[in-house]
């Protein structure tokens, strides 16, 4: 008996190790879609055995399966060993790592404003102007992700700190195409259009909207997004940057604009799934499940592209469902802005290992691995889009490339205690019937308060 | 396997390692300072010497550990809420200054305070009840497990557990939480739960007496059995009802574990953060103190303040340690 | 034991406690038949309703015109709605704005003129004169009765996660010294401030109490800063399980003290006077006579212990690491969650996976929690 146990015990550990073994998921040199030619090159560039190489992540769960199956490229073309780690806390974990002295050699992180911390208190390299000039040549929108990984160091100088990887994209409405053509509805070209549409569903006697702002002790996030994406589309792209540098306070009449019209959508009984009290009870992960319900709770989900996870299972993006990108008004010219988030990554310890996986990164085939299994955008010009899995994808990194102005999340980019804390519980008060002027003028008073 | 044979080892090893010292030292004590065999005055000399050494040579470890990873931090806690958030500029008081101010700090006091009031209170008393009506059912056994299983439940599974009770769905939809549906089964109207201030906090707090009701059950039932039967047979043959017994007998008997139970909860109230982190991260006015320090520290990244109110937490909980001195003294004034 | 075992007191006994064990065990069946469901029931229908048959509406998609088979001049396409999963269906309808409008076994004409029948039993044929075209299936909306389901693939995915066994046994290597040792240190200490007299004892059982409250997340980074520090001048990583048991038995000792401490205040004066006057030393006292004594409280202990250092996830991420292979079993199952957290069902059956373990252990020592170690022996005072 205990034998056996024994003898499964180290069957299991057998599996282990030759799953540890991963095998690179397109083989190099096979499938002509890949820019194998970048890997070589950067395999005979680089050689690393012998050296170990930590990366502390976000991704966990199917993302890091994905995210290893790239890393793995980066192993097998250099020889490192590279050890993945990621946590449910990784934001109070990278923050202990970091004070600690036990810091990754490679930190990669959704949150600038936490990325800006880090920075500041001189625990981050900076990667140097040869990556600044790659990413401008290089990246859709170049100078908006400069920018965004452009923090000031522990000496007060501003330098690049991030190298942004992996990118989703925020301003997307989902929609059902077969409930529309039942209903004879068609897809919004401007908001205009989608404020009638939306008018329409009601006197039609349906539910046009499903939202949700829960989210445990996140609660109020998608919120967030929905005024960030109207601020983007309602003002210009400096306005917005003034917001998120506090150089416009919280409740200038431009912010409150945003809310407002965001109010238009969410706190009208009749526009959302549940009524407006619903709005901030229902949990972000379960109100897409709307759409699907028979009959149709609501028609229009609006949330960033990795929302398909949280679709019922077996859904087909592109038959089941679909998306058009947020509306322009007809009324403003601020071209096509583009909302989305994503991921930094930066140097813990500046080693040549950690150089080269900056260099990696660079390289075409390391987006493609990514693109071609699934939740992966990258704005990087030189990859073959041929390369991604399906055409929704594909659909949205072209939303990505042909973006004229690119945006990070704002509340990712505010200090944590705003963009994580007074702007979220802002949205669930102003959702509950509070004003927007006067939510403003709190989010501005929590904002003075850590000046 | 290997691992797991070095565990085996190096615990072997630890534990080991733990006893020799206590058997060693003591040996050494008694080699330095004999008391055997030896003049009368010297034996007396040397058993006072070793007697005032050997609580130190007990308590040593402990406080070693003590020392290195509780009292330590306390004193770098200390430090960093008198210094800005990066802890390089040293502030004074500013920290505390901007604490008192502040209207989510005061609010989460108010809600500590209710927290107090309420989980000790309940916890205890339900885990009492649970554990004095158990010892006399044949089925008790089995019921004690059943009230201890939310202890085992890790927090992770417990957020879940209460999202299937608290959950809320607007009205005229299918209801998946329980509360809710039995409102609406009852006629009446489903409510958010967790997001109404002031009654949300009788929420989570149920969650909190739901977790530690086990605690109190356990350490309470040991103290009962630990009652010697003659007293509750010399009660029963003075013809007592159960619940004078239980009240007059027993109760005074274990009044001391009662207190402890009692402390150890209304500590741990203090303390309490992942619930609130969890469910509502404080929002719709439920901010506690605990969980308002974490935000301070990882999310705002300000040290200084987060070490300000991890201060406040330990200023509280003096009263606490000032009962239990007295406590102390009156118990060991008897001997 | 007390009274008679039939008194009308006896039945309040079992009553109440029948109505706390009920209440208590509420919320963690909800967790359990949830565990058995399947992922898309969680979130659409309440856990209680598991248990009976139930009305769902819902869509299914037919195959598209590349199933299409000729059979007597016309085109069909043909399968079951409900492969295989059983039901009853009652209603059906394609188009969305009303999903119920034909009732099942009849047949009705789409909008492309082909017809459509839907049987009660869920089979389902599409026909049409002429060859239908594109590859996007025809939605079929439908009402059905369904049988309770019940299904096990939350617990095969999470026990088919890479990398479970060997963080079960991480767990086990956390969890087990980090009970023992911290139980061994305190019994000494507790001891010593319960029957040992010294200057300032009554104000170091205090304390003692008073660092309870010592918030974790404060310890953190100055102890891992000394790790770090101690770890590079002994030439090994600052990570390890050394350091997580010495951090859990620093966590744990303010609690185990003054649990044992009061439990062995509590014992017997006259025994341990007895033994003095044999001429045992306080050693010998310690070992003969109360560590015996003092099985319940330690077993208590004990059992809080492992269950804390089991279930913990942020001392064992801090001082351990997340890295494959030093991820202990909660960091496992919550890293299965995915980035945003968004798989409940996982949630579900790992919380059931999880508590296995504590639970066996709170068994094992519940029979150390037994009536009667001071049998014959009366209380002082």
């Amino acid at each position: 008996m205990k034998k056996t146990f024994l003898m499964g015990v180290a069957a299991l550990g057998l599996l282990i190790s030759t799953a540890h073994a991963a095998d690179l998921k397109f083989k190099p040199g096979e499938d002509s879609k890949f820019n194998w030619a970048s890997y070589e090159s950067f395999s005979k560039a680089h050689d690393l055995k012998g050296q170990t190489l930590t990366i502390f992540g976000p991704w966990r769960g199917e993302d890091q399966t994905l995210a290893e199956s790239v890393i793995a490229y980066f192993s097998a073309a250099t020889g490192a060993n590279v050890k993945y780690s990621s946590s449910e806390n990784y934001e109070q974990q990278i923050v202990i790592d970091t004070q600690a002295g036990s810091a990754p050699d490679v930190a990669i992180l959704p949150q600038p404003g936490l990325i800006a911390d880090l920075a500041a208190k001189g625990y981050l390299k900076p990667l140097g102007a040869d990556t600044q000039k790659w990413l401008l040549d290089n990246y859709a929108a170049g100078q908006s992700w400069v920018d965004l990984g452009t923090y000031k160091g522990g000496d007060g100088t501003s330098a690049l700190y991030g190298f942004p990887f992996k990118a989703d994209v925020k301003s997307l409405i989902w929609y059902v195409p077969e409930n529309f053509e039942d209903a004879g509805y068609d897809v919004p070209k401007t908001m205009e259009d989608l404020k009638a549409l939306t008018e329409k569903i009601v006197a039609d006697g349906g539910t046009p909207w499903c939202i949700g702002l829960g989210s445990g002790g996140a609660t109020g996030w998608p919120a967030t997004d929905w005024v960030e994406d109207l601020m983007l589309h309602l003002h210009r792209a400096d306005v917005y940057d003034k917001w998120v540098k506090n150089e416009i306070p919280f409740n200038d009449p431009a912010v409150l604009e945003a809310i407002d019209e965001f109010g238009w959508f969410a706190k009208n009984d009749k526009f959302v799934d549940g009524g407006a009290a619903a709005v901030a009870a229902t949990d972000f992960r379960d109100s897409p499940k709307g759409l699907f319900t028979s009959p149709p709770k609501c028609y229009l989900h609006h949330q960033a592209s990795f929302v398909p996870s949280f679709f019922p299972a077996g859904t087909v993006v592109g038959q089941d469902v679909d998306f058009f990108s947020t509306p322009s008004y007809a009324s403003r010219d601020v071209g096509t802005p583009v909302l989305g988030a994503g991921t930094l990554v930066m140097l813990g310890k500046d080693t040549p290992a950690s150089r080269a996986f900056i260099e990696f990164l660079k390289t075409p085939i390391a987006h493609e691995v990514w693109m071609a299994q699934s939740s992966f955008l990258t704005p990087f010009k030189g990859v073959n889009l041929d390369a991604y899995a399906n055409a929704p994808m594909r659909k949205q990194g072209e939303i990505l490339l042909n973006a004229t102005t690119f945006r990070f999340d704002a509340s990712d980019m505010m200090p944590g205690k705003i963009g994580a804390g007074a702007f979220w519980t802002g949205m669930v008060d102003f959702v509950s019937g509070r004003s927007a002027a006067d939510v403003g003028a709190n989010i501005q008073k929590a904002w003075d308060s850590i000046k | 396997m290997q691992q797991l044979f070095a565990a085996i080892v190096t615990m072997a090893l630890g534990v080991l390692a733990c006893a020799a010292y206590f058997y060693l030292s003591n040996l050494l004590l008694d080699r330095i300072f004999p008391s055997k065999n030896r003049s009368g005055p010297e034996a007396s000399r040397n058993l006072r010497i070793a007697g005032a050494i050997r609580p130190w040579l007990f308590l040593g470890p402990a406080l070693i550990a003590l020392g290195l990873f509780l009292v330590y931090p306390v004193f770098g806690t200390l430090w960093y809420s008198l210094h800005d958030r990066n802890g390089t500029t040293f502030v004074g008081l500013e920290n505390f200054r901007w604490l008192f101010q502040d209207g989510e700090f005061r609010q989460s006091i108010f809600n500590n305070f209710l927290w107090l009031l309420v989980v000790p209170a309940l916890s205890t008393f339900f885990g009492l009840i649970i554990a004095a009506m158990t010892d006399r059912i044949a089925w008790g056994g089995f019921a004690k497990t059943l009230i201890f299983m939310p202890m085992a439940i890790s927090f992770v599974g417990a957020s879940v557990i209460w999202k299937f009770i608290y959950d809320y769905r607007g009205e005229g939809s299918e209801q998946i939480g329980l509360l809710n549906a039995l409102v609406v089964y009852f006629g009446g109207e489903p409510q958010a739960w967790i997001s109404l201030p002031f009654w949300n906090n009788f929420f989570l707090m149920a969650i909190l007496i739901w977790i530690q009701t086990g605690f109190a059950m356990v350490i309470l039932s040991a103290a009962l059995r630990g009652i010697p039967e003659e007293t509750v047979e010399a009660a029963v043959i003075d013809g007592a009802n159960g619940f004078q017994i239980f009240f007059k007998i027993m109760i005074p008997q274990i009044w001391g574990t009662i207190a402890v139970v009692w402390t150890t909860i209304t500590i741990l109230v203090l303390k309490v953060f992942d619930i609130v982190l969890a469910m509502t991260n404080g929002q719709w006015q439920s901010q506690v103190l605990a969980n308002l320090m974490f935000s301070w520290m990882f999310r705002g990244s300000d040290n200084g303040r987060g070490a300000a109110i991890a201060l406040v937490i330990m200023v509280l909980v003096i009263p606490i340690i000032y009962w239990n001195i007295r406590n102390a003294r009156r118990e060991m004034g008897g001997r | 034991m007390i009274a008679s075992t039939r008194s009308p007191l006896m039945w309040l006994v079992h009553l109440t406690v029948a109505a706390l064990v009920i209440l208590w065990t509420i919320p963690t069946a909800g967790l359990l038949i949830s565990s058995l469901r399947d992922k898309d029931q969680l979130a659409s229908s309440g856990w209680w309703t598991a248990l009976s048959s139930s009305t769902q509406s819902t869509v299914f998609r037919a195959p598209g015109a590349e199933a299409q088979v000729e059979k007597d001049g016309r085109f069909v396409i043909s399968g079951n709605i409900l492969q295989g999963q059983g039901g009853k269906i009652s209603a059906f309808g394609f188009n969305s704005r009303d999903p119920g409008a034909f009732e099942a076994g009849t047949s009705t004409t789409l909008p492309g003129n082909e017809t459509l029948t839907v049987a009660e039993d869920g089979a389902f044929e599409i026909s049409s004169p002429t060859a239908m075209e594109g590859n996007r299936g025809q939605r079929i909306f439908y009402t059905v009765a369904v049988p309770p389901r019940f299904t096990l693939d939350n617990y095969r995915e999470v026990l088919r996660a890479e990398g479970l066994a060997a963080s079960f046994i991480n767990s086990l290597t956390v969890a087990i010294p980090a009970t023992i040792i911290p139980i061994l240190i305190a019994a000494f200490a507790a001891y010593a401030l319960a029957w040992m007299p010294f200057p300032g004892r009554a104000l170091l059982a205090a304390v003692i109490v008073g660092l309870l409250v010592v918030p974790l997340q404060m310890s953190l980074i100055p102890l891992l800063k000394m790790y770090n520090t101690v770890g590079g001048l002994l030439g090994v990583p600052g990570k390890g399980y050394v350091g997580v048991w010495l951090a859990h038995t620093g966590f744990g000792l303010p609690l185990a003290i003054y649990l044992l401490r009061n439990y062995m205040a509590g014992l017997p004066r006259e025994i341990i006077e007895s033994a003095r006057v044999d001429g045992a030393s306080d050693f010998e006292i310690f070992v003969k006579i109360i560590l015996p004594l003092s099985f319940p409280a330690l077993a208590s202990f004990a059992i809080f212990q492992f269950l804390w250092t089991w279930n913990d996830l942020l001392v064992a991420m801090v001082f351990l690491g997340t890295g494959n292979d030093e991820l202990v079993l909660t960091g496992r199952l919550v890293n299965l969650l995915g980035s945003r957290g968004g798989n409940w069902e996982i949630l579900t059956a790992s919380a059931f996976i999880t508590i296995i373990v504590p639970l066996f252990v709170f068994f094992a020592l519940q029979r150390f929690l037994v009536r009667g170690l001071l049998a014959g022996s009366v209380k002082g005072g």
